[in-house]
């Protein structure tokens, strides 16, 4: 495992010279550099700049985006995430604007971005219980909808246009199955960490017998749910957390954010702990011009559980294996249960299996 | 072994209690939150303690319709069941229920241990 990484005088001057070349710029002072609370797998610093000439001269705040620590199955490394960033920014979606890629290791001795800081918060558990973050609730959900609906815009065949001389390969060919391919995945998944969850099995059984093809298949965000977005007073600032994208079926995005293992608690509003399904639905639907299919969403909240019990199992093993030695990864793997009792609640509500 | 008193539970829910009284509210806030998993990692623990699944694994004995053995052969014998459903040996038939019946009174008594709060109880 590597720490965080460590910026000193020289990396410091190497960065600057590095975002007035990219930039365009006579100069560039770095104001401030300091890191910022990220998650396991990447590490966020606040940078202010001042830029000296070129078309963007003046004082900007930003985040600096490396990749940290170990890898997650699954996640992309931050080239494909500025990518995915500079395609939803086209696409209208409300991200920060990804502003310069830097590949080269000499600089920082591993891949970064640098991107606009939004202000807001994101916590979950925070956004959910303080109703004055994210503005009247009602209307914050119709947004995130249609958020939603623009991200689902995104396509195979308009991707490439959207973000110029980007590559796309790592998000694989779109399957018209999306459905059994994950369940393929998360088996293997299962079988790699020697895991014997029959209740996750009965899960990814139900999910096999009854998937469905796609109609179209678009970018899926993949971790659209609430601790992932930032909102302050006036409302939604950004979407974040680029790094799981794929192409799928948008409906499981629905049912992600409607899961209820992301209601923060707050289970009586279903639409991501911050309101009910209705305000949600009818801001994706507007937008998208999609309508949303009921029984596809409960697939997708399915599997939405399965999902995340897969991963909290990878993770708890990074404890166990003494890779990562966590009290917070420990922990996330004693989560796996209450996941497996919505499962078989969820599929219980469902009714008998199709192939029955 | 007999153990001394207090016993490692009670001893466990002491260490619980002043973590949470005394030294939680000296902690800076940015810190709260490892001391709060503290808690709860040593909150699972000592329910973890008085949790036993004799019976269980008799009912997972019988689907499986194997003699039950002893404590070890628990982990064995979900493999076995994991296995089966994931080969749809329980898509239907008469031992559907009784394999529904046990994978969610298997899982209540692990959201007992892990997190109570959720059944209500």
């Amino acid at each position: 495992m590597s720490g965080p990484m460590l910026i000193d005088a020289q990396a410091r001057e190497r960065l600057s010279r590095f975002i007035a070349a990219a930039a365009d710029a006579k100069g560039v002072t770095i104001a401030t550099l300091e890191p910022l609370r990220g998650g396991a797998i990447q590490e966020n610093w606040a940078v202010d700049i001042d830029i000296d000439g070129g078309a963007r001269a003046g004082r900007h705040a930003l985040v600096l985006r490396s990749d940290a620590r170990s890898r997650v199955a699954a996640s992309h490394g931050r080239a494909q995430e500025f990518a995915l960033l500079r395609a939803a920014h086209a696409a209208g979606v409300t991200v920060p604007e990804p502003l310069w890629l830097c590949t080269d290791p000499a600089v920082l001795g591993r891949s970064f971005y640098l991107m606009r800081r939004i202000p807001g918060v994101a916590a979950g558990h925070r956004v959910v219980k303080d109703t004055a973050l994210g503005g009247p609730r009602d209307a914050l959900a119709e947004r995130l909808g249609r958020e939603l609906a623009r991200i689902h815009t995104i396509t195979p065949r308009t991707m490439g246009t959207l973000a110029p001389g980007a590559s796309f390969e790592f998000l694989g060919p779109a399957s018209a199955t999306p459905g059994l391919d994950r369940v393929r995945l998360y088996r293997g998944y299962l079988d790699d960490l020697a895991a014997r969850r029959p209740v996750l099995e009965w899960g990814l059984r139900w999910l096999e017998l009854n998937a469905r093809p796609v109609e179209s298949v678009t970018l899926v965000h993949q971790d659209f749910r609430t601790g992932n977005y930032l909102v302050d007073t006036g409302g939604l600032t950004a979407i974040l957390d680029w790094e799981f994208c794929a192409w799928g079926d948008p409906m499981s995005d629905i049912g992600w954010f409607c899961a209820r293992c992301w209601r923060f608690g707050a289970n009586d509003r279903e639409a991501g702990g911050i309101a009910g399904r209705a305000p949600f639905y009818r801001g994706y639907e507007s937008a998208s011009g999609r309508k949303i299919d009921a029984a596809a969403v409960r697939y997708g909240e399915i599997a939405a559980h399965v999902r995340w019990a897969v991963i909290a199992l990878q993770q708890a093993a990074r404890h166990l294996s003494g890779e990562e030695p966590s009290l917070e990864l420990a922990l996330t793997g004693r989560i796996v249960p209450e996941l497996e009792l919505e499962i078989l609640n969820l599929v219980d509500a469902a009714g008998p299996d199709r192939a029955a | 072994m007999i153990a001394d008193q207090p016993d490692g539970a009670a001893l466990l829910a002491e260490a619980r209690r002043t973590l949470l009284e005394v030294l939680l509210p000296l902690l800076p806030p940015e810190r709260r939150y490892d001391a709060l998993m503290v808690a709860n990692a040593m909150a699972i623990a000592a329910r973890e303690f008085g949790a036993g699944d004799e019976t269980l694994r008799g009912s997972l004995a019988k689907i499986l319709d194997v003699t039950c053995g002893g404590a070890g052969q628990m982990a064995d014998l979900e493999a076995r069941l994991a296995q089966q459903i994931r080969a749809g040996q329980y898509d239907t038939g008469n031992d559907r229920d009784a394999v529904r019946g046990y994978l969610r009174a298997v899982t209540v008594a692990r959201v007992r241990v892990s997190n109570p709060k959720l059944l209500g109880e």
